[in-house]
């Protein structure tokens, strides 16, 4: 089929790198400009196996130079659908890398080709057979489509009067996949890249969840589970839903307890307090349950000062690290500020309650406008007193669960039980923190009017491995 | 197959300048060649006469720094693929690659997986691959590169020079990087330290491949600040060099 054709197509062409030495014309890259873009078409307005050029053709440039190229292929067909264009477009990247003497790298309006100075001499001297091939590699492997058309343009001023299109289409695109939620696909990625350092940990990235380092995306797992299925990352069944606000699939568990060798066969990815996310090491931001205020802090890797709770970056960091599963300590990276279901389990935006200002500046628009103004940063608050304080003040969300937890301590009380100890248990490692996080409550027991004993610790410092209540026979 | 030569050795001992030489021989003999600056203190592309404006170390800042902006449907890899050719040098017969800066705070480990890839795909574009890489050998245990055939260990002639060669042998022993052979190359060598190097570099055991004498028209181009890619065919050094390339069968 190939022989048609004045070179050859084999994926063992792919990597070839065409250097200046060897180079015949440069098209598009660094120097200049270029697109390549896929449009869904409408069947009766596609002519199969068409090719348009406007501009000078590969046999009137001239050794040693450079153009600018388009690259516009129009597909049609009954399963055709906008949701497809971005993932034929980016087979134009494979498919000419497949043709020998043609180099093609990056992708939308940063392409960069190049032909070689032996293509040419084997006879290349045209743009139509190269858009055959890649039509017809198009019709071969992505059967979907049924009739494709194909315009390349080499006219400076003519891309430049298309290029505004397509960066439209490209953010439109890009405004669509950032509407792709866990809900929508059936895969997610699991990523193994730290599991030298962090044995246990078990890392999920879906389309609401980006890897802890911040760096691999649900698509970035989809790209290179599809070049290397056994590699780094790889597709795990999200399986059946068992709890939609905090985020637990079946498949996410079953791969929590393949991952962390047992350790743990839960992992809710969208909770900060049950079953949380592991935290390999790698996590961009660490966020921290405050207490004394019932709310979670959060502090980024690049903030240097210490955090309300009297902890650094660093000092959490090493507590969360390890590819642990922490209650009351969760990393993550930047971008899971920005997912829909951030810490939807545990109430989202409404449970934050301060964070350095650059993090919070970096990630504004994503905030609720609704709190926006109520999370306290280290601008003006650095300290647990005035962070009450402020929250009160704001009429932050949180201090709801303030009266709520006084309520459920007191009832707590007539009934003898401990309090939610589980998510006091990693502050005994910071002792400071202890007589301050039961401050509440030991309040409410002098305050009840029982004739009971009231005790304050001031400047106390108490570390208990473990603290028994039991009903006295 | 690409020949795979690394060259490593002390600051000072000229190292630099035996790579440069290398690539020197190898671009006369018409091989294509990839040359990587893999030592910060280094300054191969002055020694080449390659004027390098970006580094590996800013394409992996720029993954980093803009990881959130990019569109997020978009193949990084070939993002950082097309990066990483905009920062390759191309002159007449090779092409220059600096790793630059080291990494920032952050995780790298996405980038550096990636970059693996890439730079795996790319080095088979080469006849050789040539690497002046600093005594530590870090670019090695980040496995950027896999396969080394040829580990060149460049040393003055001192007992501590040649003690660094030594170390640098057990390095390499505890690195998961394939080395085929180690050999040592002594450098600003004279009449009257030639015996004693000899006789040291078998006590220890090293394979002394060469010994490229001191010589006067390197200190000059040094001294003015030219590149070595220009000396003329009867500089001593160069001629050392192009023994220890056919006895290497390069």
């Amino acid at each position: 089929m190939a022989d048609e054709f004045p070179f050859e197509i084999s994926p063992m062409f792919e990597g070839e790198r065409i250097r200046k030495d060897n180079m015949h014309v440069e098209l598009a890259g660094p120097k200049s400009i270029g697109f390549e873009l896929v449009r869904a078409t409408d069947m009766k307005d596609v002519e199969d196996g068409k090719f348009t050029l406007i501009g000078p053709d590969l046999s009137e440039m001239a050794e040693g130079s450079r153009y600018p190229v388009a690259m516009i292929y129009k597909i049609a067909g009954e399963l055709v659908e906008t949701d497809l264009e971005s993932i034929v477009e980016r087979r134009n990247h494979e498919f000419q890398n497949y043709i020998q003497g043609f180099m093609h790298l990056n992708q939308r309006d940063d392409v960069w080709l190049r032909v070689s100075k032996d293509a040419i001499k084997k006879g290349l001297t045209s743009f139509e057979p190269v858009a055959k091939a890649i039509m017809m590699l198009f019709k071969n492997e992505l059967p979907f489509i049924e009739k494709v058309e194909a315009v390349y343009i080499t006219d400076q001023a003519e891309i430049e009067k298309e290029i505004d299109n397509a960066r439209a289409v490209y953010k439109a695109r890009d405004e669509r996949t950032k509407g792709l939620h866990d809900e929508d696909v059936d895969t997610f990625y699991g990523c193994t890249l730290c599991a030298s350092f962090a044995p246990t940990n078990v890392c999920v990235i879906t389309p609401d969840r980006i890897s802890l380092c911040g760096a691999i995306n649900w698509f970035d797992g989809r790209a290179a589970a599809k070049v290397d299925p056994e590699g780094p990352q790889f597709a795990i069944e999200k399986g059946e839903l068992l709890d939609a606000s905090s985020g637990e699939y079946s498949g996410v568990n079953d791969l929590a307890k393949r991952l962390s060798s047992g350790e743990y066969d839960r992992i809710k990815l969208h909770s900060f307090f049950e079953y949380p996310h592991t935290s390999c090491g790698c996590f961009e931001v660490v966020g921290f349950y405050i207490p004394e205020v019932d709310g979670i802090g959060w502090v980024d890797r690049d903030f240097a000062g210490t955090a309300p709770n009297g902890l650094q970056f660093s000092t959490m960091a090493g507590q969360t690290g390890g590819g642990k599963q922490v209650v009351g300590f969760l990393g993550i990276g930047v971008n899971y500020f920005r997912s829909p279901k951030f810490i939807s389990g545990d109430g989202g935006w409404d449970r934050v309650v301060w964070m350095p200002n650059m993090l919070k500046q970096k990630i504004l628009d994503s905030i609720p406008e609704d709190v926006k103004d109520k999370i306290a940063t280290d601008e003006n608050i650095n300290d647990i007193e005035s962070l009450k304080n402020f929250l009160k003040e704001k009429e932050h969300p949180v201090i709801k669960r303030w009266v709520v937890e006084e309520e459920e301590t007191i009832e707590e009380e007539e009934e003898s039980q401990p309090s939610e100890a589980q998510y006091y248990q990693p502050m005994q490692y910071v002792p400071q923190q202890m007589p301050a996080g039961f401050m509440p409550s030991m309040a409410m027991m002098g305050g009840s009017g029982s004739g009971g004993v009231k005790i304050i610790l001031k400047n106390a410092k108490v570390t208990v491995d473990k603290i028994i209540v039991k009903k006295i026979e | 197959m690409t020949r795979v030569i690394a060259v490593t050795g002390k600051g000072g001992t000229g190292k630099t300048a035996i790579t440069t030489l290398l690539i020197r021989h190898l671009t006369k003999g018409n091989k294509v060649v990839l040359a990587v600056d893999a030592d910060p203190d280094t300054n191969l592309p002055e020694t080449l006469g390659c004027e390098v404006h970006r580094t590996i170390g800013d394409v992996k800042e720029f993954m980093h720094d803009e990881r959130d902006n990019l569109p997020p449907d978009v193949n990084k890899e070939s993002i950082l693929q097309s990066k990483l050719y905009e920062v390759l040098e191309e002159m007449p017969g090779y092409d220059l690659l600096v790793m630059g800066r080291p990494e920032g705070a952050g995780c790298y480990c996405y980038v550096n997986n990636l970059l693996r890839g890439i730079m795996n795909k790319l080095v088979g574009n080469y006849d050789v691959l040539i690497i002046d890489a600093e005594a530590g050998l870090e670019h090695f245990s980040r496995k950027i590169f896999k396969q080394v055939d040829d580990l060149i260990v460049v040393t003055d002639g001192s007992r501590r020079g040649l003690g660094t060669a030594e170390r640098i042998r057990e390095l390499v022993g505890e690195l998961e990087t394939n080395v085929g052979h180690i050999y040592v190359i002594a450098n600003k060598v004279t009449d009257s330290t030639r015996e004693t190097i000899t006789k040291t570099a078998a006590q220890l055991g090293l394979e002394l491949i060469g010994m490229v004498p001191m010589d006067e028209m390197i200190v000059q181009k040094d001294l003015a600040g030219q590149p070595l890619m220009e000396l003329s065919d009867d500089s001593p050094a160069v001629r050392e060099v192009e023994k220890i390339s056919r006895k290497l069968n390069l």
